[in-house]
C-alpha cells in the first residue's frame, strides 16, 4: 500500500500547495479574496465571493473557511482514489460442475469474440483492398483533358485541408530531432 | 423470472397443497387433523432427506446427529431434490445453454470442414502425381498437410464440449479418439513431460547414454503397486522383481517397440572408470494409445524376450547407479530378431544404447530412470541372484586440495594478540565461538 500512501500524500501536497496560492494572492492582492484553484470553469467564476464577515459571526465564517475549496472534480477524485487501490476481488471458487459450465461459458465467449474479431477484420482488410485498387486505378489513369497519367491520383493524395484550414502539420512547426534540446524552452526571450 | 425464485420454484410446488387445502374456518378438530399430519410428515423423512445433498430443513439435526453434516445452502438442497435426476448437459441455466448451442454450431462448421478437407484428399489422391505441379514429392507433401489439418479439425471440434473434458478428467477418455489424447499429452507436457526432460539433463542421460533423447510418450514405473518418481532411490528388494510400466503414447495406432533397462554406473576397477550395464532387453512389444499397461514380468514370449531382468544392485561405497528404462520405437512392421539379440547381448556388460539404436534403426521415445544405492538387502539380493560383489566396499581414494592452507582471516583474527589486548573485549567475543569466560564452542 506504498503507492497508495504516495498518492495520498500527492493529494494533499495538491490541497496544501492550493491554500499557499490562495495565502500569497491574499497577501499580495487583498481587493480579490477568491480562492484560485487550478481549474477554473466558467460556473465556478460566477460564484460570488461570499460577503465580508461582520464583527458578530466573524468566528462562524472562519470555520466555514477551515475546510479546502473542492474543486469540480472533486468527487471523480474521491472515487478514483477509493478504487484505484481497493484489493483485487477474490478469485472465482467454484464447485466442480459450476466450475464446467463456467468453463463452458468462458469457451463460448471467447469463440464468439473471436467470430466477431475475425468478421471485423475481414470487413476492413476487404475495404483497404477497395481503396488500394481505386487509388491504383486513378495512378493508372490518363488524366481528364490534356492531363498526363496519375493526375488524378496525384490530386486524390493531396492533404490539403486535412490540417485544418491553410494548416500544415505540427510537426514541421519545429525542425526534427533525434535528442530534446540542450535548453528547453528560452525563457528570455523577447520579440 | 429471476434464478433465486426459479430454484425457489419447487419448493413452492412442494408447499402449496399445504396452503390450499386450508379452509376458512379453523376448528379445534381440523387444526388438529392437520397438526397430526405434519407431524406424521415429520416423523418419516424420505430417502432423500437422509441424504445430506438434499436434506430439507427440518430433518438436519437428524442428520447432524447421525455425524452427517447437510451440504451447501437449503436452496441448493431444496434444488436438488428435484434436479438430481437431470443430466449435466440439460442443467437449465440460460447462459450455459447459451453457450451450448454456440459451441454446437461451431463443432458443426468444423465438422462440415472435415468433410471438405477429407473430400479434398480423396480427390488429390485420385490425381496422377504427373498433373500435381512439383511431382510426386509435392504431392505427398501435400496429402500429408491436409491430414495434419482434418487431424486438427477434429480436436478443435471436441475441445469444447465441456463433457469430453469431464469424460477426460474422470479418466475414462477413450484414447482411441484423437480428442482425449489431444487432452492427455497437454497434461502430460504440462508436469510430467518437464520432470522427465528435466532428469534426463541433471542425471547427464543425454551426454553419458545417448546423444540426444526427447521423450514423446509417457513412460510411469510402478514398482509393487507403487508408482516411482522419475531419479527416485529405489530399496534393492523392492527392485529385485522386475517393474510395471504404464506407458501413455499419444499418435494413433498400434507399434511395436523395444525396452530397455540400463545401469549406466557399474564401477570398473580395472579401468578406474564406470561402464554399462543391460538390466532387461526385450523387442517386438505392441503398444497402442488404449493399452498403457506393460508389466515387466509378462513379457516372456520367445521373439520378445531377450536379456530376462537382473535387480539392479550397487556395491558398497559406489555412486548411486543411474537405472534407465528407455522405449525405442522400431520401423513400422518391422520386427526384430530376438535371437540375434540375444546372441549379441547375452554378456549385459559393456551394453552401449546408442550402438544398439544405430544397429536396428530404433528411435527413443519413452524414459524413465531411477537409482538403486547399498542397503541392508543388497547383499541379500546379490546372493539370491549370483551376482558377485556383495564382499567388496568401495572407498574414494582421498583427493587433496592443491591450495595452501588459509590462515584465520578477518577483524577479530587480525586483532587477537596482546598488542590489541584493549581490544579483547571485543575480538575473543564472537557470536557461536566464544563469550567473555573464554572459547565456548567445542573443538
Amino acid at each position: 500500500m506504498a503507492s497508495s500512501t504516495s498518492i495520498t500524500g500527492l493529494f494533499s501536497r495538491l490541497s496544501l500547495l492550493s491554500r499557499n496560492t490562495t495565502t500569497a494572492t491574499m497577501k499580495t492582492a487583498t481587493t480579490t479574496p477568491t480562492p484560485r484553484l487550478f481549474s477554473t470553469t466558467s460556473s465556478f467564476l460566477a460564484r460570488k465571493a461570499p460577503p465580508p464577515a461582520s464583527g458578530g459571526s466573524a468566528p462562524k465564517a472562519a470555520r466555514r473557511n477551515r475546510q479546502a475549496p473542492k474543486s469540480e472534480n472533486f468527487f471523480r477524485i474521491r472515487t478514483l482514489r477509493r478504487n484505484m487501490f481497493s484489493p483485487a476481488p477474490p478469485p472465482l471458487r467454484m464447485a466442480r460442475l459450476r466450475y464446467l459450465r463456467h468453463w463452458t461459458i468462458h469457451r463460448a465467449w471467447q469463440l464468439f469474440r473471436r467470430k466477431q474479431h475475425e468478421a471485423i477484420d475481414k470487413e476492413r482488410s476487404r475495404m483497404h483492398a477497395g481503396m488500394y485498387n481505386a487509388c491504383e486505378e486513378l495512378r493508372k489513369t490518363v488524366g481528364p483533358g490534356s492531363r498526363g497519367e496519375g493526375y488524378l491520383y496525384r490530386v486524390a493524395m493531396e492533404k490539403k485541408g486535412v490540417y485544418g484550414l491553410e494548416g500544415v502539420p505540427i510537426e514541421y512547426a519545429r525542425f526534427q530531432t533525434d535528442s530534446p534540446a540542450k535548453e528547453a524552452w528560452n525563457h528570455e526571450w523577447k520579440r | 423470472m429471476s434464478r433465486c425464485q426459479a430454484v425457489a420454484r419447487p419448493l413452492a410446488r412442494q408447499l402449496r397443497p399445504q396452503c390450499a387445502i386450508r379452509p376458512f374456518t379453523t376448528g379445534a378438530a381440523r387444526a388438529s387433523a392437520a397438526a397430526e399430519t405434519s407431524s406424521a410428515a415429520a416423523a418419516q423423512p424420505s430417502p432423500l432427506d437422509l441424504d445430506p445433498n438434499s436434506v430439507l430443513p427440518e430433518f438436519e439435526s437428524d442428520l447432524i446427529k447421525a455425524g452427517k453434516m447437510p451440504i451447501g445452502s437449503r436452496r441448493r438442497r431444496v434444488a436438488m431434490r428435484t434436479t438430481a435426476s437431470l443430466p449435466f448437459e440439460q442443467l437449465p441455466y440460460q447462459a450455459f445453454q447459451e453457450a451450448r448451442a454456440i459451441l454446437a454450431a461451431d463443432r458443426q462448421e468444423k465438422v462440415a470442414k472435415i468433410q471438405e478437407e477429407l473430400e479434398k484428399i480423396s480427390l488429390l489422391e485420385k490425381k496422377d502425381a504427373a498433373l500435381v505441379k512439383g511431382g510426386q514429392a509435392m504431392k505427398d507433401t501435400k496429402l500429408a498437410s491436409l491430414r495434419r489439418y482434418v487431424e486438427q479439425l477434429k480436436i478443435q471440434a471436441d475441445i469444447n464440449d465441456p463433457l469430453v473434458k469431464k469424460r477426460f478428467e474422470d479418466g475414462l477418455g477413450d484414447m482411441d479418439k484423437p480428442i482425449y489424447r489431444h487432452y492427455a499429452e497437454r497434461k502430460w507436457r504440462s508436469y510430467d513431460y518437464r520432470l522427465i526432460t528435466q532428469r534426463i539433463k541433471q542425471f547427464n542421460i543425454v551426454p553419458d547414454v545417448l546423444p540426444k533423447l526427447d521423450p514423446v510418450a509417457d513412460v510411469q514405473l510402478y514398482f509393487r503397486q507403487s508408482k516411482i518418481p522419475p531419479g527416485e532411490i529405489v530399496d534393492s528388494l523392492v527392485s529385485e522383481n522386475p517393474p510395471r510400466l504404464r506407458v501413455q503414447v499419444f499418435d494413433k495406432g498400434p507399434r511395436l517397440v523395444s525396452l530397455v533397462v540400463l545401469d549406466s554406473d557399474v564401477p570398473d576397477v580395472e579401468k578406474d572408470a564406470f561402464s554399462k550395464r543391460c538390466h532387461f532387453l526385450a523387442a517386438n512389444i505392441s503398444l497402442s494409445p488404449s493399452d498403457t499397461s506393460l508389466p515387466l514380468s509378462r513379457i516372456r514370449a520367445a521373439d520378445q524376450l531377450a536379456v530376462p531382468w537382473l535387480p539392479p544392485t550397487a556395491q558398497k561405497g559406489s555412486p548411486y547407479h543411474r537405472l534407465s528404462i528407455y522405449l525405442l520405437e522400431q520401423k513400422p512392421d518391422t520386427k526384430l530378431d530376438v535371437a540375434q539379440l540375444k546372441e549379441l547381448y547375452a554378456s549385459r556388460d559393456g551394453f552401449s544404447l546408442k550402438s544398439f539404436r544405430d544397429k536396428f534403426s530404433l528411435t527413443p521415445v519413452g524414459f524413465n530412470m531411477f537409482r538403486s544405492v547399498w542397503d541392508d538387502n543388497t547383499a541379500g539380493v546379490m546372493a539370491r541372484h549370483g551376482v558377485a560383489g556383495a564382499d567388496v566396499e568401495f572407498r574414494p581414494t582421498r583427493v587433496h586440495s592443491l591450495k595452501p592452507p588459509v590462515k584465520p582471516r578477518g577483524w577479530e583474527a587480525k586483532r587477537q594478540g596482546p598488542a590489541y589486548r584493549h581490544l579483547w573485549k571485543y575480538t575473543k567475543r564472537i557470536k557461536g565461538l566464544s563469550n567473555a569466560r573464554g572459547w565456548t564452542k567445542r573443538r
